[in-house]
């Protein structure tokens, strides 16, 4: 601690060194093409938020209170965002180029609160939520947007949950398609688990199946978005630092980033580092929740001609002492390496808007054991486990039909190996076996897409298609007793499948404030590497033992998503949004007769086949308000909720443990599906928006509409207030300060798993205060 | 580009020293034995080690020692086979009892002392 508060009292030195009057910039925006002045654009100040727009003969005057060099974010709907830093002098007569946009959800760079521009809902988080806040798990962070929630089990790698669908039923992944595949069977570890918070520029949720151009989607695409490279008209250097340590899960998260460019070469280097340790929830229960996680990472960009641009990038990350107090192991060691290569041309040919082409791989080494648990005195369990997807991209815009198409292919190969060793150490001769939790197991995905949107008069349309051929294979799964009998074994590990996915929506704007949102889609996904090839784990939500099904069919969801936008400079703007999602071939876990394979796991009832069944529905709603930036007030309302329903569920009857008997449950409840919630951020900017206090108050209804064939519990609701104080000291400088869980409520969430060997769920820390700093030159 | 590159060395150093797992002294003892015993015991490069020890007095100690990190096996199996025989094992990490069993007379003359080192 004492090492982070030195570095607090540097970079608070630093900024008070670096405060400056107020000057004003005067200018013009012409667009690079034409040179035509271009109006409407927005120049924001990125240090302070503060902003102005063009006139119609393209000129703009901003006052700016804070010192040299000013770095403006320049926006503009149809043409190319860019990020510009002005000197000393050069304050008058600025003139700003700007380029015609070539619309491409990959390139995503959102600001607001939510995106407006799709018929069908979207949200999305901007870098300065992340510096806001405490939370160092960016799953964690996710819980806060409408109908997203977590699964979580231990002190990091919360996995969300998009409107009731979650895993592979979601897609996942980093900078419009780098796929990253986690090693733990028990997802301890998911996608996000490997990317550091501080890392993340922005992130955007796609609900429903509509995106299809990101990959095969079921029920919604989380992107996030790194920091990239910026070129800069003359060669500069930038460097960025963070410090952010908290009460409660007592620690800290910190980075320290060096960036810079010209015209034709742009760097991002970044390094991140936290540590936390356990934490007390509101009635004084420690949970064991204590991590050290670290990385360094880099991109390079090289542009060596106008509207081309290669980026290369790495991450190294790693990951020590992880508890993981609802799982049967904690993370001992996690090493993952990122790299990939990218390639962007704008404007390459007269109906080409662009064409872009990416290429990855990353591997992840994932160790785990339960050598902190009570049960290592006498068997002590490794596991380790080497996950890899190799994957790329290449996709090409083109002016077709009046409108803009973009069509492309994608690669993704994930290939999966790993072993569980048991020690005996309290037998002689100190007894040894090995146990397959993946015997070189892969899925390959090729698919093709096309994404067609076109802009009337009082509409907007889109419409997509995607093709997917998807084939997987293993080593024969099997598992052998210390005395050599097999207890399972199945040689049938291939499958192959043609999947069809397709979307169409509308965006009736009916006059300049109100719009209607109208999408239908049918996504399809195949099953995962748990779902086919997993061997004797208990890896879900009931106490059972899983084993994979090489045969399970796709899942397919048909969805309807009805939506009504209202938005007025004024007035803030009005989201609503329902959806009904009709799932063909839903997976869910099936008895499998004691006869036929005998559990494995202590303390599990059973052994369950993954299967599926004929179909799931699942319908809800999204309710959002956001007020005007223009006003030092801010209201920010949530409210979100999902109901999910299996039609004919079969429920496994237990007695002393165990299972007597099986009873069709009809329409009963899809388990783990988030309860209702509302969320309430009030805040009011004073001193020109510097200082900003606010109240974020979370109201979450009890879940009592639980699966009663899965013998899930009900929750009950809690309410949760937190306070927030920003402080934006000069353009280099902003300090938050806050209080979470401001009443120390003792609460947990539906889809917070049980602690292994108690009944208690795992409870969520209790209060707890958190002083962040950021800080950019 | 100085600055940078020294940034860059301070970062990898950083992380270099992250890396580095926290390394303990484990000593295996056994004593209180007056006949030959034989031993089982996991060593420094996790392999196990048969051997046979021949005391000439009770008080006479035997001791392994080697280099281990957090969360490694620890392990040493004893068996006596004189009924008026005994055995005393004790595990020590960095010089504090970690674990210990004691048997004298016995008919179950045969101990095991086991764990993983401890996380701090």
């Amino acid at each position: 601690m004492k090492r982070v508060f030195i570095f607090i009292v540097f970079i608070l030195g630093c900024g008070l060194a670096l405060q400056a009057q107020s000057v004003f910039i005067t200018g013009s925006v012409k667009d690079t093409i034409t040179q035509a002045p271009v109006e409407n654009v927005q120049l924001i100040n990125i240090s302070t938020g503060e902003g102005t727009v063009s006139n119609v003969e393209g000129h703009f005057s901003l006052k700016v209170k804070s010192g040299w060099p000013v770095r403006l974010l320049v926006k503009h709907l149809s043409y190319e965002s860019k990020r510009i830093t002005l000197t000393a002098g050069q304050s008058k007569d600025v003139v700003v180029y700007v380029a015609p946009k070539i619309t491409s959800l990959d390139e995503v760079n959102v600001i607001s609160s939510f995106e407006n521009d799709k018929p069908y809902r979207t949200e999305a988080i901007s870098s300065r939520t992340i510096e806001k806040t405490s939370v160092s798990d960016i799953g964690n962070l996710l819980r806060r947007e409408p109908n997203v929630s977590g699964v979580r089990k231990g002190a990091a790698g919360v996995d969300p949950v998009v409107r009731g669908f979650k895993y592979a039923q979601l897609n996942v992944q980093l900078d419009g398609g780098t796929k990253i595949e986690g090693g733990c069977p028990n997802r301890m570890d998911p996608v996000l688990a490997h990317v550091d918070i501080n890392d993340v520029e922005n992130m955007s949720v796609y609900k429903g199946p509509f995106a299809l151009k990101y990959g095969p989607n079921l029920g919604g695409v989380i992107n996030v978005t790194t920091y990239s490279p910026v070129f800069y008209d003359k060669f500069e250097n930038h460097i960025e630092a963070f410090a952010g340590g908290q009460t409660n899960h007592t620690g800290f998260k910190s980075s320290f980033g060096v960036n810079g460019g010209n015209k034709t070469v742009a760097y991002y280097l970044k390094g991140n580092y936290k540590q936390y340790g356990d934490y007390k929830s509101g009635d004084g229960s420690v949970i064991s929740s204590s991590l050290e996680q670290y990385n360094t990472g880099g991109k390079l960009a090289f542009r060596p001609v106008e509207g081309h641009t290669i980026t290369v990038g790495f991450d190294r990350s790693w990951g020590r002492n992880v508890d993981f107090p609802a799982l049967p192991m904690d993370e001992r060691k996690d090493d993952t390496r990122i790299c990939n290569i990218s390639y962007f041309a704008t404007k390459p040919g007269k109906n080409i808007n662009y064409i872009r082409f990416k290429a990855y791989n990353a591997h992840v080494e994932h160790e785990m054991d339960n050598k902190n648990r009570p049960f290592s005195d006498t068997l002590v369990a490794i596991s380790k486990i080497t996950a890899n997807n190799l994957g790329g991209k290449f996709g090409i815009n083109l002016n077709v039909l009046k409108g803009r198409l973009e069509t492309g292919v994608d690669y993704e190969q994930i290939a999966k190996d790993g072993d569980r060793n048991k020690y005996l150490i309290l037998q002689p001769n100190l007894p040894q076996v090995t146990e397959g939790l993946w015997n070189d197991a892969s899925i390959t995905n090729m698919g093709v897409f096309a994404e067609w949107q076109r802009s009337f008069t009082s509409f907007d349309l889109i419409a997509a298609l995607r093709y997917d051929y998807n084939t997987a294979n293993s080593d024969t799964l099997f598992r052998r007793k210390m005395n050599g009998q097999v207890v399972y074994e199945n040689t049938n590990t291939s499958s192959t499948f043609n999947n069809v996915g397709f979307s169409a929506g509308i965006t009736w704007h009916f006059n300049e404030n109100n719009s209607l949102l109208f999408s239908l889609g049918r996504g399809v996904r195949s099953p995962d590497m748990t779902e086919r090839f997993i061997i004797l784990l208990p890896v879900s939500y009931d106490p059972y033992d899983y084993i994979g099904n090489p045969q399970l069919k796709p899942e397919i969801n048909y969805e309807a998503d009805l939506g009504y936008r209202f938005e007025r400079k004024k007035a803030g703007s009005l989201n609503v949004s329902v959806f009904f999602s009709y799932v063909k071939n839903y997976i869910l876990g099936e008895l499998v007769p004691p006869s036929e394979v005998p559990p494995q796991t202590r303390g599990v009832l059973g052994v369950k086949r993954f299967m599926n069944i004929p179909d799931a529905r699942l319908t809800g709603f999204e309710l959002s308000y956001l007020s005007p930036s223009r006003y030092n007030w801010l209201v920010r309302f949530n409210a979100a909720y999902t109901y999910g329903v299996n039609p004919e569920a079969v429920q496994y009857v237990r007695e002393n443990g165990q299972v007597v008997g099986e009873e069709i449950i009809e329409n009963d409840p899809l388990n783990e599906i988030p309860p209702f919630e509302a969320n309430l951020s009030l805040g009011y900017s004073f001193f020109n928006k510097k200082l900003m206090p606010e109240i974020y108050l979370r109201m979450v209804a009890a879940q009592n509409k639980v699966s009663a064939a899965n013998y899930e519990q009900t929750t009950p609701g809690f309410i949760t207030i937190d306070f927030i104080l920003t402080y934006r000291y000069n353009e280099f400088l902003n300090i938050y300060a806050g209080i979470t869980n401001l009443t120390n409520a003792n609460y947990y969430e539906h889809l917070n798993r049980r602690i292994i060997g108690s009944k208690s769920p795992l409870l969520e820390p209790g209060r707890m205060f958190y002083l962040n700093m950021s800080f950019k030159l | 580009m100085k600055r940078i590159a020294a940034v860059i060395i301070l970062l990898t150093g950083i992380i270099s020293a992250c890396n580095k797992p926290a390394s303990k002294e484990v000593i295996y003892r056994t004593t209180g034995a007056v006949s030959a015993y034989n031993l089982q015991y996991l060593d420094g490069q996790n392999i196990l080690v048969k051997t046979e020890v021949v005391p000439q007095s009770k008080e006479d100690v035997w001791e392994y020692d080697f280099e281990a990190e957090e969360g490694d096996i620890v392990y040493v199996n004893g068996k006596y086979n004189d009924i008026n025989s005994g055995l005393k094992i004790q595990v020590l990490i960095d010089g504090k009892i970690y674990k210990q069993a004691s048997s004298e007379g016995d008919t179950v003359n045969y101990l095991v002392v086991s764990g993983t080192i401890p996380y701090e």
